[in-house]
């Protein structure tokens, strides 16, 4: 097992290297430049050049190629091309956020999602599995912007019961901070129940219908065994996948949200770091979101291993 | 499961067998909801104006359901709220919301549908090879998935945009690259699962090709999740169109869209809500059609599901 | 109205579609915190005005590459100049002196300028956390104007061209101009907008251009406190300010792009004021809400469009006069309403600066350009396009140029111009520009004098790409050269203002631009806030905190 484990990360090793190549070459292709974002619409071509130069952007790309990856081995991410702050700083103050908005979302997508999913599979074809699966799927089919910004003038503006903007202060106050958690947590958390009250759904009808789960009600088991000993067990291997999925899509996700809730996180850094062309920032983030989606798509892997004996034998035969 | 109920059950049962699916459609309810929702977001994107038609006599296409021409600016009454002539008002250009809103059902229904097509074929294919191989194909394909999916998936449709530059085709193939990945995974790890079924053992037993066995035994028996699926990835894909234009990237003007349409309205929320209002709840009931169409083809195409 | 309720009520519908997807909240770990008590307003409670601004994040603070508004805003509070435009009200005549006691005196020496300033004594630099505070001194004065000049250390060298600057003594500073400038274009190069801010020396040489850019060091009303990333600039009242302790304790500029969530923050008492949207219906729907004030000022920020003529057909004169009849200036202008938006008829806006064309003056001239698409088709037909043409543009995703862009699609299509307009990023959009992709190309721009403008869209060294000194001359544009030197030189005002107009008569005779309207700024604040001056124009295009702005409780 360890061994798995340590092989599965000695391959992150290349899926990084990828990821910072990829990029960086990416970066470069982007039409426009850091000078004429850092610059504005004031600026002259004089002043951009004398910029590009300072960035060092002129210098040919295998050296700049060099010079970031040694810096980001030494565990530098560099400096902002733009405003010149350390990377590092930056994105010590921001990945908080994220991870809590993250961990927030998956926590109400997964606490809510599993049971009402199992629930609605059970009530089949009643009004409520009617009335759950529609609002499961409305829930599902309102843009997350959208919804946050409803969620802002209903629950903020109009009833006031949490903070409409902002990210309160994480270091000095991280209680307080949870009021401004509970909106953006709720827009990710409330899309990702949706999805994860379909597949549970779906997956526990087929898994009702196979024939060991039959056998089991048929030898008298409890219905409560059959169905958390046998039948979510079994329905958890695509469910599993699916939260593996959205964990990792939601730090993506999370970018909308913290825009509309003007809450510092990665993923608004790293729109930043887009439409201001930092190209030392922007490799630095993508390495930091592809570090971070390794370890979750191991942990995915791992889990399937422990639900399903098969598949962690024929892994580790490898 | 026994062995002896094959997965994919031979041709001479195959006109049975699409009888017998029908005849389940029909009477799953939720199913016939959403495809009659389908078949109205399909029509109205098809004859919001004539341009089936216009060829035919050499015309350009004029407004046939649509009231009005949807690009028809008329900025001295922007914004103005809902009326008998103008059911969901005027935009910011003072545009017939209404119009757009129907010409914008061809984008969605576009971006949609052939996004998740073009992702969803790369992913079953490369996912099934890969499961059902093993070895250094997998490796390749699961590891090039793992680089891929270390994008967060909004961003890579971001960068390729950036990359490509807008429009309505960058957007499908943007979206289809961003969904890729992700039916691959999932493709896998059904695959690996459905192979140590016992009639995938025994087909290889019996000397079955491999050809044979991937789209004749494996395909149709994770078939099911994958329409799933991409009824929720057609979902996504609305949505991800959506915030892609929110962003500010979408098809170019003046195609209406309900995404742009949302993003020029957001900023009016609070002064002309109908802006944002509509666009909203187009995509949130093409949306829903397509989730529920989907939950009633999964009933249907999903083999076990024949009591 | 009561369409607007139902409204509402469709829109809280489709909110509890969604928020039913989950049933009543279940118990866990992510469970809202129990309310936090809110703060409430106690007069002890420091005074710290919260302004919402319309951006992501800052860029720099170092005033010397500030160019945005977001940092503009911020460097106008810490920074001084020797000169500066009177608050509220940038016009030129009412400009006073700030870090000099008077204005400068001029003489004559071998043909080059010598202006000579006296400082004002006792101003001191805010303490920072590598230096303590101390006093300014021609020594800091002019380190700040050379680093001004030095084009790896700011974004404005080429204003300072053939500029010496020198300490006479601790109090007087001389600048000598190899070729002579009338004071209409000298003084705002020291006054407090771009290169002219006066940084301390001791400061930026003890941290570092770099982390200057993040921890600014002036002798302004407000002093650099703290910058969260994405989130806020927190800057504290300066006690020792020279011109008297603010009357504010402190200065919160939060970052909130989203126009929504600045308005509920305003709506909700979390902000006191924020940047808002250039439409005349918000403003209206914004002076509804009680407690709320809205005010558009100015500088307006100039639309211009600027046509190629190098990009066939529109090196043809009679088909851009044929486009420019096209376009309807009313019909750009109803998109954001008067008087946010006030059309122009010169590429310098007469309304702000000296040198600019007056509709009566270019009526007289027969250069107003009216619409009248009739006549464009005629001309596009005698020019050989009776069945118009095809262009193809990028545009910003920014509404302000989207919207031209796109309403100039509607118009031009009436005359059978067919205009593509593909949407990018707004940095790709500047980057694509200055690259000459653009047959035609929307500028919306402040300049601060008609010199500026002129030279850097009209000069022939100006022209994208093959200039001299490439800058942003779109319609390379090249018969003006000699009228905007002349004007340069000229110290005499009157003449100077003459050739000027002169210069753009040109402009729109070839019209090689055609001037569209400008923009105002719109910012909404709680009632309670008093600026402490009237708001008439700030270049920094923010409203214009300093000592004077209070918070009434």
């Amino acid at each position: 097992m360890i061994r798995y484990i340590l092989h599965r990360l000695a391959l992150a090793v290349p899926i990084l290297l990828a990821v910072f190549t990829l990029v960086f070459l990416v970066v470069r292709v982007l039409p426009g430049d850091p000078a004429v974002a850092a610059l504005g619409d004031y600026a002259s071509e004089e002043a951009l050049e004398a910029l590009r130069e300072r960035m060092g952007l002129n210098d040919p790309l295998p050296v700049q190629y060099v010079r970031f990856l040694g810096n980001m081995l030494r565990g530098d991410l560099g400096r902002s091309l733009i405003n010149g702050k350390p990377i590092n700083e930056q994105v010590a103050y921001v990945l908080p956020y994220t991870l809590m908005l993250t961990a927030a979302a998956v926590a109400i997508g997964t606490v809510l999602g599993i049971p009402l999913g199992v629930f609605t599979a059970l009530r089949r074809n009643t009004w409520i599995d009617y009335v759950g699966r529609i609002f499961s799927l409305a829930g599902l089919s309102v843009p997350a912007f959208y919804l946050a910004i409803l969620l802002i003038f209903l629950f903020a503006v109009r009833l006031g019961w949490f903070p409409a903007v902002g990210g309160g202060d994480l270091a000095q106050d991280p209680v307080g901070s949870l009021r401004f958690l509970v909106l953006p947590a709720f827009t990710l958390g409330l899309i990702m129940t949706a999805s994860v009250t379909r597949l549970t759904r779906s997956t526990m009808l087929n898994v009702l219908r196979e024939d060991y789960v039959r056998t089991a009600q048929a030898k008298g088991l409890h219905r409560w065994a059959v169905l958390l000993g046998h039948a979510l067990r079994s329905a958890m291997l695509p469910i599993v996948s699916l939260i593996g999925l959205w964990t990792a899509s939601l730090i993506g996700d999370s970018v909308l949200t913290e825009f509309v809730f003007s809450r510092p996180g990665l993923g608004k850094m790293l729109v930043g770091a887009i439409l201001q062309r930092d190209y030392s920032a922007l490799q630095s983030i993508m390495v930091i979101y592809a570090f971070f989606v390794v370890v979750i798509n191991l942990l995915t892997d791992l889990t399937y291993g422990f639900l399903d004996p098969r598949i962690r034998h024929s892994q580790s035969a490898q | 499961m026994e062995s002896t109920l094959p997965a994919a059950p031979a041709a001479p049962e195959l006109r049975t067998q699409r009888q017998r699916a029908w005849h389940t459609f029909k009477r799953n309810r939720t199913a016939l909801v959403g495809l009659a929702m389908v078949v109205l977001v399909a029509l109205v994107a098809i004859f919001s104006d004539t341009v089936l038609i216009a060829p035919l006599t050499d015309a350009e296409p004029t407004p046939l359901l649509a009231p009005y021409d949807p690009t028809i600016q008329d900025p001295r009454n922007r914004l103005l709220p809902p009326s008998w002539e103008h059911p969901m008002g005027l935009d910011t250009y003072g545009r017939d919301i209404f119009s757009r809103i129907l010409y914008g059902a061809r984008v969605s229904l576009m971006v949609g549908i052939l996004s998740v097509a073009l992702g969803g074929i790369l992913g079953v294919i490369l996912g099934l090879v890969a499961g059902y191989s093993g070895g250094a194909a997998e490796q390749w394909i699961m590891r090039s998935v793992d680089v891929l999916m270390a994008f967060p998936s909004l961003l890579m449709g971001l960068m390729v945009l950036a990359v490509l530059g807008s429009g309505l085709t960058k957007m499908i193939i943007a979206i289809g690259i961003m969904l890729a990945p992700g039916f691959v995974r999932v493709v896998h790890g059904a695959t690996l699962g459905a192979k140590q079924n016992d009639y995938i053992l025994a087909a290889r037993a019996i000397g079955a090709g491999h050809p044979r066995i991937l789209f004749r035994h494996l395909l149709p028996n994770i078939l099911g999740e994958v329409v799933v699926l991409a009824s929720i990835w057609v979902a996504s894909a609305i949505r991800v169109e959506a915030s892609l234009s929110f962003i500010g990237l979408g098809v170019s003007p003046p195609t209406p869209a309900w995404g742009t349409m949302i993003r020029e309205g957001v900023q009016y929320l609070t002064t002309a809500p109908w802006i944002a209002l509509f666009p909203g709840l187009a995509i949130l009931f093409t949306v829903l059609a397509f989730n529920l169409l989907g939950d009633g083809l999964r009933d249907v195409l999903d083999p076990k599901s024949y009591q | 109205m009561r369409a607007r309720s139902v409204l509402w009520l469709l829109a809280v519908l489709v909110l509890l579609l969604g928020a039913c997807a989950a049933p009543q909240q279940a118990p866990e770990g992510q469970a809202p915190a129990p309310a936090v008590e809110e703060p409430m307003e106690e007069p002890a409670e420091p005074l710290i005005l919260r302004l919402g601004q319309n951006a992501a994040d800052l860029r720099s603070l170092d005033p010397h590459f500030a160019t945005t508004t977001q940092d503009r805003s911020l460097v106008d509070m810490v920074f001084n100049a020797l000169l500066r435009y009177k608050p509220g009200n940038g016009a030129f005549e009412l400009m006073e002196p700030d870090l000099a006691e008077d204005f400068p005196t001029m003489e004559m020496v071998d043909g080059k300028q010598v202006w000579t300033f006296k400082l004002r004594q006792g101003v001191m630099c805010h303490p920072s956390e590598v230096t303590e505070a101390y006093e300014l001194t021609a020594e800091d004065v002019v380190y700040s104007l050379e680093k001004a000049a030095t084009p790896e250390r700011s974004a404005y060298a080429g204003e300072y061209n053939g500029m010496t600057f020198e300490a006479v003594d601790d109090y007087t500073v001389r600048i000598t101009l190899e070729t002579p400038l009338s004071p209409v274009l000298f003084y705002p190069k020291v006054a407090n907008y771009s290169g002219g801010m006066i940084v301390c020396k001791k400061a930026i040489e003890a941290m570092g251009d770099e982390a200057f850019k993040t921890a600014p060091v002036g002798t302004g009303p407000f002093m650099f406190a703290s910058y969260s990333p994405q989130e806020k600039v927190v800057l504290a009242a300066n006690p020792d300010y020279f011109r008297g302790r603010p009357k504010l304790d402190g200065v919160e500029m939060r970052y909130i792009p989203d126009i929504s969530s600045r308005e509920a923050g305003l709506l909700a008492g979390e902000l006191d004021v924020i940047n808002g949207i250039p439409d005349i219906a918000w403003v209206d729907r914004m002076k509804g809400e009680g407690d709320v004030q809205v005010d558009v000022f100015g500088v307006g920020e100039v639309a211009t469009v600027h046509f190629n003529m190098t990009k066939p057909p529109l090196d043809i004169p009679e088909v851009r006069k044929a486009l420019a009849y096209a376009l309807d200036r009313d019909e750009f202008l109803a998109l954001f309403g008067e008087p946010i938006a006030e059309n122009v008829y010169s590429p310098v806006p007469a309304k702000f600066l000296a040198g600019g064309l007056t509709r009566e003056e270019v009526e007289a001239l027969g250069l107003a350009y009216d619409v009248d698409r009739e006549r464009a088709r005629q001309m596009l037909a005698d020019a050989g396009f009776p069945d118009g043409f095809d262009l193809e543009v990028v545009s910003s995703e920014m509404t302000g140029y989207r919207r031209i862009y796109e309403s100039m699609q509607a118009q031009l299509a009436e005359i059978g111009v067919r205009l593509k307009v593909n949407i990018v990023d707004h940095s790709t959009m500047h980057s694509l520009i200055r690259q000459d992709v653009n047959p035609i190309v929307v500028y919306i721009a402040w300049r601060p004098n008609a010199d500026v403008y002129l030279t850097r869209f009209f000069h022939s060294d100006s022209i994208v790409v093959t200039g001299a000194k490439p800058d942003t001359n779109f319609s390379h544009y090249d018969r003006i050269d000699d009228l905007i030197e002349q004007a340069r030189g000229e110290t005499d005002p009157e003449q100077q203002i003459q050739l000027w107009k002169e210069a753009q008569i040109q402009i729109l005779e070839d019209m090689a631009a055609y001037p569209l309207h400008y923009q105002q700024q719109v910012y909404a604040r709680r009632a309670n806030v008093d600026y402490g001056h009237e708001l008439v124009s700030v270049f920094a295009l923010y409203p214009g905190i300093d000592e004077n702005t209070t918070i009434q409780r």
